[in-house]
């Protein structure tokens, strides 16, 4: 499936936003917009999610329409 | 009655009327329309907006009001676990959720305990998965029971007794959704999501501003105070470290992508592109979470030393405290509806499996789907009741239980999502693998090594699982001829892909 369909590796980016990444964020300063930056990455990586499975989404209506 | 008792029950009797009434209103026009699969998963024919609403609807439990508030308020950082795995969970449903659709559809299967069974082509392990689900099931009926109790009895300032408050949890859940099944659950979850989204949005800017001048404020008193709340290992020494929050994330999201409710909401979508979309839009609900948290570690300065249970109605203190009685009780209908939705869906589910893997097995029912429906309906009373009663009688039964369900649950995941991909996963090594898993996190957990050296025990049980199915797969008992000779598109289960969507564009 995934020789087909490479783009659904995309599906994996959250595992690496939330879970692989966090021995780098774990952390409280630097602050962002005041949130400690453990709560700042984990918001980023809730509103990267969408994008990440809109990418995967766009793959696949590429490869319909071919 | 003090007045403001009187005005924020009525608003609450007011919604409660309105949503049996809108669950009811739901199977009109589809009324005629009898067999289980109308019931049980829609007819198969919802689409992209009443399956986001489901889905976001079953997803945002009470948990989300009390628990996540509680957690937050308790340890701080360890609660973002819940947003790391549903993010995760809900961007792999892309793949899963297409090809879990596809299979029932294709097999006309309703429930994963009859996907089981067809899989392995037995159907007494559609039995076994059904009675083991609904032991992992009962203690979240409970939970929503309880959970609806306590905000009840809160909003209504003491007004209804925790009791009474039980009680309508169980009857306003059983008034719709044995009429009108997933569709129903669809339609409340409509009002549902509206309330939740307006009154947490509401939250978010009120509470800092009331209490503390703002965000800023708040979030600087946070950091320098209670800089121990924000980072793991979290507050107290609570175990829950960087690995417990990996392996935790890890697990649940594989365990909620088969979790029987939503793939319940899975089957009844009208195609697979409407859950791909889904997949794509549901994460922003996830957002919505962040508040409970932030609000629950907001309630540390504002109402510091709630222990225990108390530490759960964090967010209702805080509401409570600052609101007029109305208002009061319109964010207390979002929280019982936070509890019904998904009681309706999890009642909904055991009454299927029931009617359809465990009952289905019974001569007068076989093949007969309009009985099985009525079997499944008169199980949904059942299970209800049960979990009703247990939590007058006998509330820590259940508890000892809860303590295992999401555990427990992931044990399937390799007799279903391996199982449906991988031909040589054999019957004998999906059962020893669930076994050998499900024997462990009992063990694990009721001896009170979860986590177990910084591991959630769930995930180091799915570990050995997967370990043991594979083993006894390869070097175990041969499949049997009759299992041999049937073809793998009758067996397994795949993504429809996207071209498929351009084919079934007229239905």
């Amino acid at each position: 499936m995934l020789k087909k369909r490479p783009h659904l590796l995309w599906l994996l980016a959250p595992y690496g936003l939330h879970l692989v990444a966090l021995p780098l964020v774990d952390r409280l300063r630097p602050t962002v917009l005041g949130l400690p930056f453990l709560f700042f990455w984990i918001l980023v990586a809730t509103l990267l999610t969408p994008a990440a499975v809109f990418l995967a989404w766009r793959g696949d209506r590429k490869r319909g329409r071919a | 009655m003090s007045g403001d008792a009187a005005v924020a029950t009525a608003i609450f009797g007011g919604f409660m009327v309105l949503t049996v009434a809108l669950g009811l209103l739901a199977v009109r026009g589809h009324g005629r329309t009898t067999g289980l699969a109308e019931w049980s998963v829609g007819g198969r024919s919802l689409g992209t907006v009443f399956i986001w609403v489901l889905m976001a609807g079953e997803g945002y439990t009470s948990f989300s009001y009390l628990g996540a508030a509680g957690w937050g308020y308790n340890f701080g950082a360890p609660v973002l676990y819940v947003i790391a795995y549903m993010s995760c969970g809900y961007a792999i449903g892309y793949v899963v959720g297409p090809t879990l659709w596809s299979y029932a559809r294709r097999h006309g299967l309703v429930t994963i305990t009859d996907m089981v069974a067809h899989r392995y082509g037995r159907p007494w392990l559609g039995t076994v998965v059904a009675v083991l689900a609904t032991v992992c099931l009962l203690p979240y009926i409970q939970l929503q029971i309880t959970g609806m109790g306590v905000v009840v009895s809160t909003i209504s300032y003491g007004a209804i007794s925790l009791n009474w408050a039980y009680f309508i949890a169980f009857a306003v859940t059983t008034g719709f959704v044995v009429v009108s099944g997933l569709r129903g659950s669809a339609w409340v979850s409509v009002l549902k999501d509206v309330l939740v989204i307006a009154t947490l949005g509401f939250l978010a800017i009120y509470v800092p501003l009331h209490y503390f001048d703002g965000y800023g404020p708040f979030l600087d008193r946070l950091v320098a105070e209670k800089p121990d709340w924000l980072t793991f290992t979290g507050h107290g020494g609570s175990g829950m470290g960087g690995s417990w929050f990996v392996t935790t994330s890890f697990l649940n999201s594989l365990t909620v992508v088969i979790f029987p409710t939503t793939v319940a909401g899975y089957l009844g979508a009208r195609n697979a592109d409407a859950l791909r979309r889904n997949a794509m839009l549901l994460p922003f609900y996830n957002v919505l979470l962040f508040v409970p948290m932030l609000l629950g570690m907001a309630a540390i300065f504002v109402v510091p030393g709630l222990t225990g249970a108390g530490s759960n109605l964090a967010l209702f203190k805080l509401v409570v405290d600052s609101l007029p009685a109305w208002a009061v009780g319109v964010i207390g209908v979002a929280a019982a509806l936070s509890s019904i939705v998904p009681m309706a869906v999890f009642m909904l589910v055991i009454g299927t499996m029931w009617g359809r893997s465990v009952l289905g097995a019974v001569p007068r029912l076989a093949g007969r789907p309009d009985r099985q429906k009525t079997a499944a309906q008169v199980v949904v009373v059942a299970s209800g009741a049960l979990a009703l009663v247990l939590t007058y009688t006998e509330p820590n039964t259940l508890v000892r239980l809860s303590l295992i369900s999401y555990e427990g649950m992931a044990q399937l995941v390799p007799m279903i999502l391996l199982g449906l991909v991988w031909r040589r996963l054999t019957l004998w090594g999906a059962v020893s693998g669930l076994a050998v898993g499900g024997a462990l996190v009992c063990a694990l957990v009721f001896t009170e090594h979860d986590p177990v050296g910084g591991v959630n025990a769930g995930a180091l049980a799915l570990a050995v699982n997967v370990l043991v199915a594979l083993a006894v797969s390869l070097w175990g008992p041969r499949p049997t001829a009759s299992d041999a000779a049937r073809s793998d598109d009758e067996v397994l289960a795949r993504d429809p892909g996207p071209e498929w969507v351009v084919v079934s564009g007229e239905g």
